[in-house]
């Protein structure tokens, strides 16, 4: 009777045991994994709503626009291009996380597209404020808007800049970056435009030639392009280049079509065929944009042409 | 003195005393799924609940992205007017648009349309619709409807442009119009 008495109650305990250990198990499983999926929530649910903040930085007829970020955490943000999906405009993705304990950042949230933007910037942004600003782009008649973000743990300093970037940048009031003279301290990443002496430059900005020397890549520019040029991720900013080609080719088609409604209000715009010409030039690479701005110049010279209150487009801000 | 002893259990026959630890068994092991299945519940209870908010907070952040985008609209390279003019879209653009499919996945609506000053108070069967033909005597500009079930409009006024020809002159004529871009609610209510 002791025998059994005493395999009796050390098996309901086991049993309880056991039993009592799966289901903490369970719940506490259940329970992290319930919070990385509400973290995840938070992080797609912010990347979402950054998405919204660029819209009010459109220029419209503005020369530029700028604004700032400031999360509550350090946050980074990461940002892919892909020029070949969602023909013919491609895509852009965006994800976010922040600092959850000490250093360590969460599992990012899920990519959300972004479409109608074209975001210049590294392909990956760390920082508790993000600054970012607009400038917009004209290949005769205007294109898009270029969106060019970076964070308060870069600091810029531009040396020998030209007139146009320095006036543009202190016009938009933008934060961490700097236009020091050669005598002055500044640290870090520097930009120097055509030769600066003694310096172990980061960025080298080539104007004479149109293009910016950067990690051993020349990314080639036109107009307002070299504000992409210098703050973007090389990636980042030859995909966007062929995403711009492939708006302007679809602006350029609503000019066409346009061209035959204004026709019937006794305008006769000459720019068609040589406009028609130019949706089938295919861009591989920025270098080919060089060539593609001498093109657009013609375009635009045909257009100034045009009689007052015929011109098929019309371009404020373009080459100030 | 003797150790105490469970009298009840000592004198239980053999058989007796196993159907009895059966049953303990199969009360621990029904309680155990009674308590399994009451957390299970709770569990579902509670993501619902989260679930239905993340369906709402979508909505929202869809709706938000809408209203931002509409506001912006007038201004983009697809629609803004010929002259330096700020919000205001340009008529003889936005007729080409109508027959252009490749903007439906583009910008952020389910639909996008334009109504004229002159259709403005009319039913949705009385307006008519724009085309090559009609411009500019017409109402409604349907950039591209994706005719999805649940969805929700917002709208914002802007000045409306297009080239008119009088007199010898061709000149800008201006009216008002209303931008109109849907949002699909993936939930229902």
């Amino acid at each position: 009777m002791t025998k059994k008495k005493a395999i009796a109650m050390p098996f309901n305990w086991i049993f309880a045991i056991i039993a009592g250990g799966f289901i903490l198990f369970f719940a506490v499983f259940s329970a992290g994994k319930f919070i990385r999926t509400s973290e995840q929530v938070i992080y797609t649910e912010t990347a979402a709503s950054l998405v919204s903040l660029f819209d009010p930085l459109e220029t419209g007829l503005a020369s530029g626009k700028s604004s700032e970020i400031i999360f509550k955490k350090k946050s980074k943000i990461f940002l892919d291009c892909d020029e070949n999906s969602n023909k013919p405009f491609g895509k852009q993705t965006i994800r976010f996380t922040e600092q959850t304990f000490g250093d360590e950042y969460g599992e990012t949230g899920q990519p959300i597209t972004i479409k109608d933007k074209y975001v210049f910037s590294d392909n990956v942004i760390e920082g508790k404020e993000m600054y970012y600003f607009t400038k917009p782009f004209f290949a005769g008649f205007k294109v898009n808007d270029l969106l060019i973000i970076y964070s308060n743990q870069n600091n810029y300093c531009v040396y020998n800049a030209n007139e146009d970037f320095q006036g543009d940048i202190e016009g938009l009031n933008l934060k961490n970056i700097h236009f020091p003279n050669k005598t002055d301290i500044c640290n870090g990443v520097e930009i120097c435009f055509g030769g600066v002496g003694g310096r172990k430059c980061d960025i080298k900005v080539f104007e004479d030639q149109n293009y910016v020397l950067k990690n051993g890549r020349k990314l080639y520019y036109v107009n307002d392009l070299i504000y992409g040029a210098v703050f973007s991720s090389s990636e980042i900013y030859e995909c966007n280049v062929k995403r711009i080609k492939s708006r302007f080719n679809e602006l350029a088609q609503i000019y066409l079509d346009k061209i035959e409604i204004i026709e019937r209000k006794n305008c006769e715009p000459k720019l068609g065929p040589k406009l028609a010409v130019l949706i089938g030039e295919n861009i591989r690479n920025s270098n080919d944009l060089l060539l593609f701005n001498e093109k657009i110049k013609e375009i635009n010279e045909i257009n100034q042409r045009a009689k007052d209150g015929c011109k098929v487009y019309y371009n404020i801000n373009w080459e100030r | 003195m003797k150790p105490r002893k469970n009298k009840s259990k000592e004198k239980l026959p053999k058989s007796e005393f196993l159907k009895k630890a059966q049953l303990e068994i199969q009360e621990m092991a029904f309680m155990l799924l009674a308590v399994f299945l009451f957390f299970v519940l709770v569990g579902m209870f509670v993501l619902t609940i989260v679930y239905s908010n993340l369906n709402q907070d979508a909505a929202r952040i869809a709706e938000e992205r809408t209203l931002s985008a509409v506001v912006s609209l007038a201004d983009s390279p697809e629609l803004s007017c010929i002259a330096a003019k700020s919000n205001c879209i340009d008529g003889d653009k936005l007729i080409t648009m109508i027959r252009k499919e490749s903007y439906q996945d583009f910008w952020p609506f389910s639909s996008l349309k334009v109504i004229k000053s002159s259709g403005f108070g009319k039913n949705e069967e009385e307006l008519i619709k724009c085309n090559f033909a009609n411009y500019p005597d017409c109402d409604l500009f349907v950039v591209y409807d994706k005719n999805v079930e649940n969805e929700r409009a917002i709208g914002s006024y802007v000045a409306f442009c297009r080239k008119e020809y009088e007199n010898g002159y061709t000149f800008d004529k201006c009216e008002l119009a209303k931008i109109i871009g849907g949002t699909e609610l993936k939930t229902k209510g």
